[in-house]
């Protein structure tokens, strides 16, 4: 049991490492892309190296605590968005063998755990005692809060359709075909809005006021610098990866090969290719997405953000579970 | 293993609990208590009963604790340190406190308890679902519908005192 | 299942109705009308409760109806519309007249369900939804401070009670294993051996119960949310909120611990001393009006669990009646209070002097109320105390009727001390002429009628006599 344990330990380790690595070098290659332009092309054949260069620079500084700052608080906060986002790790399934922790309730214990990050993103602000980290987490607590709700309601109308909470359950209900195929207008609109909504839960463009770099500085993490930053920045691109791996598994099948129907030559055909190439795959396409967002929309005002929410996600995203439920209870998905 | 963690998990409760009253800082009061609500769900998590210790970190630790939090951000002078309880009060809280646990302790140490018997199966969410609504065979749907209306009655209420009309409009 | 529910399904469409009459266009202008159509529905709502209730379960247990329960609803139906009238003057100045109802009805609802509750888990949510949507209610005044203080107090008053009240269940429904009141009788069989273990939780659940009904120990907080609350929520909290608990109390007490008599009658027997006799020397010095009601009704509480005490027929009926009683001579008190303030602001017993003289009608049905508070023979306040002093007697609780009927006299003095201030006292300004509205002078004839003709009315009693039940 306990060396299960090392193992998992070790492997989610390095597992954030290596999605460190490899989601900042693509963010930055992205951004290039969009801007047509090279990203970073020095370090390492097209900049591969450039991440590890990176990682160098942010161990080597120095690690200042602000005066009159609450030590205690400000030295937990990266630590407790770092063991935040590897909670929620734990029930993902990449892919037919590789999962955690499988869980019956996987999908409420995700939304459980990330409805933790904005203590640590509050506390961050508070503790740095720093009038724009203040604001910063102010912003990011209002918006977080707000925005879990559309997350929530969306991933009901996803567990309605499928009958259960747990992540392999739901990735078995999408053998014949994903439920972004054979959801109807339910799937499609809780997938849009859990998309939105989630982006928003990043913090990241079109919905980044929290660190709105041009009004705060750099919003609740103003104050950090060196590793403890560098927490920050790792955990926001797992949360991402998280955000990602949970919608590429409910609407997009997971580890599922492309199916439709059952058991014909296409369905072969798919089977071919394995099981953890088809959950990344998913996850990277919507980390694309997510960070295509960011480099088409302009950034949010406050009270738009709460508007659109509040106004237009909500009572969308509760007419469509309404939606999900009529469908499921008449069986008109496939 | 078990055992181990059991007893971790306990003394985390007991010692964040203990800090989450004595801390003089309001905004570490709350984060105390928030690992205290953890360590519960934790608990509940070794118990294998995984949807209690989800309602629990969904209920106590993303609302409850958020809610404290923000109501600490936003108030005036929450950096500063509390005011240190004087002598009377410090007496006042032990005697308190140690009366409390005395009675229970005698009450408690009085009962027989039997460990028990059989293993402990985890409801599927499925049941617990279909109970809460449950119309006939011991379902809590009255509770449950009771629960929705307090729950309106207590947005109205929220909403009523938050609401601010501007002086022009009337 | 609709005609058992009825009461509730009722409450639930007005609730209804007050939610989407935002949605009705122009309701800021004439808020008159929309005031007079809720009183009527209101009015409706209380005549429905004439047709006859059937004994029936619902729910398996969870809700339970009889004619006794029927006439407790049908009462706070009565005093919910009363204090709605009253209420008339101060909420037509108000912006938030839909959600005030709104509240009103939830907390009113709240207590249908904990009246109806044969089961801890709805007699909790029933409690919760008494409780909650009143500290609102008591911050209603958005602008002035000692609401919002009231509402702050209250509502921190009734967490804590409700904690420990919660507490209180959990250790019991721990004991016997069980939610249901009736399965609860079976296994506290009241064997001395088992005293120990639910000493505890019967404590912690009386403490949770005297919180609300504001029994002495626990009283603390009545005197600050009631001087702070609008008048017509502190006559609600004073008078619906407090019988409301005191009946489901009392089924509490006569189903589920009906073994355990041994174990709470002493309970029972001290707080009601206490109570009595600290509400009333408390009472004594009181200036503000609204304070000086709030311990007079601490006192009338203590008298109300002498008549729980007598743990018959005979004393569920008395509370019953005296309940009746209490409605209408302490909202007749109330409606005073609260027209005089709505017109001039004033709260406070110098203020009162000469009053006679001035607006005599208002003071003579003061006096009514008091006098019936006090149980001076001619009101309807003489017999409902007579009755349950009766149902201790009954029992053979000799000194503690010395010990109410010490208290009576003692309470005498301070209801005659406002009678006196405003017949007798002469003063440089006093209140001036001034005539309500309709509907206030409607609810203070209603409680005038009511406190003359109830107590010739026998046959009321025995109505009530002949529903109740005992141990």
């Amino acid at each position: 049991m306990i060396i299960t344990a090392l193992i998992i330990a070790i492997s989610v380790i390095t597992l954030f490492a290596v999605l460190g690595l490899v989601l900042v070098y693509m963010e930055r290659k992205v951004a290039a892309f969009m801007q047509i332009r090279l990203g970073p092309m020095r370090v390492g054949p097209w900049g591969i190296a450039q991440t590890l260069a990176d990682t160098v620079k942010l161990i080597s500084k120095e690690d200042i605590i602000p005066n009159g700052a609450d030590k205690f608080l400000f030295n937990l906060a990266p630590l407790m968005v770092t063991v935040i986002a590897t909670l929620a790790l734990a029930p993902l399934p990449f892919s037919d063998k590789w999962i955690i922790w499988d869980s019956n309730v996987g999908v409420f214990y995700v939304a459980a755990i990330s409805s933790l990050t904005v203590i640590s993103i509050l506390t961050g602000g508070w503790a740095s005692n720093n009038k724009y980290s203040l604001i910063g987490a102010m912003r990011s607590g209002a918006q977080i809060v707000s925005y879990e709700l559309s997350v929530g309601l969306s991933l009901v109308a996803m567990v309605l359709l499928s009958g259960s909470l747990s992540f392999s359950d739901i990735v078995m209900t999408q053998q014949d075909a994903w439920w972004i195929f054979k959801g109807h207008l339910p799937a499609w609109i809780a997938f849009m809005v859990f998309i939105i909504a989630s982006t928003a839960e990043l913090n990241r463009n079109p919905f980044d006021l929290p660190e709105a770099e041009s009004e705060l500085t750099a919003g609740f993490h103003t104050e950090y610098s060196g590793m403890k930053f560098a927490l920050f920045m790792l955990s926001e691109y797992i949360n991402m990866f998280i955000v990602s791996a949970v919608a590429a598994t409910l609407f997009l099948g997971g580890w599922m090969p492309l199916h439709f129907g059952q058991d014909n030559f296409f369905n072969h055909i798919m089977d071919y290719i394995p099981p953890l190439v088809w959950f990344a795959g998913k996850v990277f396409f919507i980390i694309f997405l997510i960070m295509w967002f960011r480099w088409t929309f302009p950034r949010l005002r406050i009270d738009q953000l709460l508007t659109l929410e509040w106004k237009y996600l909500l009572p969308i995203s509760l007419i469509n579970v309404l939606a999900a439920a009529w469908i499921t209870v008449t069986g008109w998905h496939f | 293993m078990k055992a181990i963690l059991f007893y971790i998990f306990s003394v985390l409760i007991l010692a964040c609990g203990i800090f989450t009253v004595t801390s003089r800082k309001i905004y570490r009061a709350a984060i105390f208590l928030l690992l205290t609500v953890v360590s519960v769900a934790a608990l509940y998590f070794l118990m294998e009963y995984t949807f209690l210790g989800v309602v629990q970190l969904v209920i106590y630790a993303g609302g409850i604790v958020v809610l404290i939090l923000f109501a600490v951000l936003l108030t005036h002078d929450s950096g500063s340190l509390l005011p240190p309880l004087g002598v009377k009060r410090t007496v006042a809280t032990f005697a308190l406190t140690g009366t409390g646990l005395t009675v229970f302790l005698y009450t408690i140490l009085g009962r027989k308890v039997e460990p028990g018997s059989g293993e402990f199966n985890e409801p599927s969410v499925k049941m617990i679902g279909g109970q809460l609504l449950d119309l006939y065979n011991f379902g809590f749907v009255l509770p449950f519908e009771a629960i929705s209306i307090l729950l309106l009655a207590a947005m109205v209420g929220c909403i009523v005192l938050a609401m601010k009309f501007s002086k022009t409009m009337n | 299942m609709l005609v058992l529910l009825r009461y509730e399904f009722i409450l639930v469409a007005l609730i209804v109705i007050f939610l989407l009459a935002w949605l009705i266009p122009g309701k800021s202008e004439d808020r008159s009308l929309s005031l007079f159509w809720i009183n009527v529905l209101l009015f409706i709502n209380f005549l429905f409760g004439f047709i006859p209730v059937e004994e029936g379960v619902l729910f398996n247990n969870m809700f339970y109806t009889n004619e006794a329960i029927g006439v407790q609803k049908m009462l706070l139906n009565f005093g919910a519309l009363i204090i709605s009238l009253q209420a008339y003057d101060w909420l037509k100045s108000n912006r938030n007249a839909f959600e005030f109802y709104l509240l009103l009805i939830s907390t009113l609802l709240g207590m249908f369900f904990m009246i109806s509750a044969r089961n801890l888990l709805m007699l909790y949510v029933g409690l919760e939804m008494a409780t909650l949507p009143l500290a609102a209610l008591a911050a209603f005044e958005t602008d002035s401070k000692r609401s919002a203080e009231s509402g702050i107090k209250l509502i921190l008053n009734s967490v804590l009670s409700s904690a420990i009240f919660l507490f209180g269940l959990a250790l019991l429904y721990g004991e016997t294993g069980s939610l249901h009141f009736s399965d609860m009788a079976g296994k506290l069989t009241g064997n001395p051996d088992g005293y120990r273990d639910t000493t505890l939780s019967l404590l912690l659940v009386f403490t949770g119960f005297g919180f609300k009904i504001s029994i002495v120990p626990f009283h603390l907080w009545t005197a600050d949310v009631y001087e702070g609350a609008p008048v017509s929520i502190t006559s609600y909290l004073s008078v619906i909120s407090k019988s409301s608990v005191v009946f489901v109390f009392i089924s509490f007490l006569y189903i589920a611990l009906k073994n355990m008599a041994p174990l709470w009658i002493p309970f029972l027997m001290v707080t009601s001393v206490l109570t009595m006799t600290l509400g009333n020397i408390f009472a004594l010095r009181q200036q503000n009006m609204k304070r000086f009601l709030a311990f007079s009704s601490i006192a009338q509480a203590g008298y109300i669990l002498i008549g729980i005490l007598g743990a018959s027929a005979l004393g569920m009926s008395s509370v019953i009646f005296f309940v009746l009683i209490y409605i209408f001579s302490n909202l007749g008190a109330f409606g005073v209070v609260s027209v005089i303030s709505a017109q001039t602001g004033k709260e406070n017993l110098d203020d009162y002097k000469g009053m006679y003289h001035t607006n005599p009608m208002l003071s003579l049905l003061l006096l009514l109320s008091m006098f019936s508070l006090a149980g001076v023979p001619p009101t309807a306040g003489f017999f409902g105390k007579l009755f349950m002093l009766m149902a201790a007697a009954g029992k053979g609780y000799y000194i503690l009727i010395l010990i109410a009927a010490l208290n009576m006299i003692i309470s005498l003095y301070y209801y005659l001390r406002i009678i006196k201030s405003m017949f007798m006292d002469k003063s440089e300004s006093p209140i001036a002429y001034f005539r309500s509205s309709i509907y206030s002078r409607i609810a203070l004839v209603i409680c005038f009628a009511g406190i003359i003709l109830t107590g010739f009315f026998s046959g009321i009693f025995d109505y009530f006599y002949s529903i109740s039940f005992g141990i």
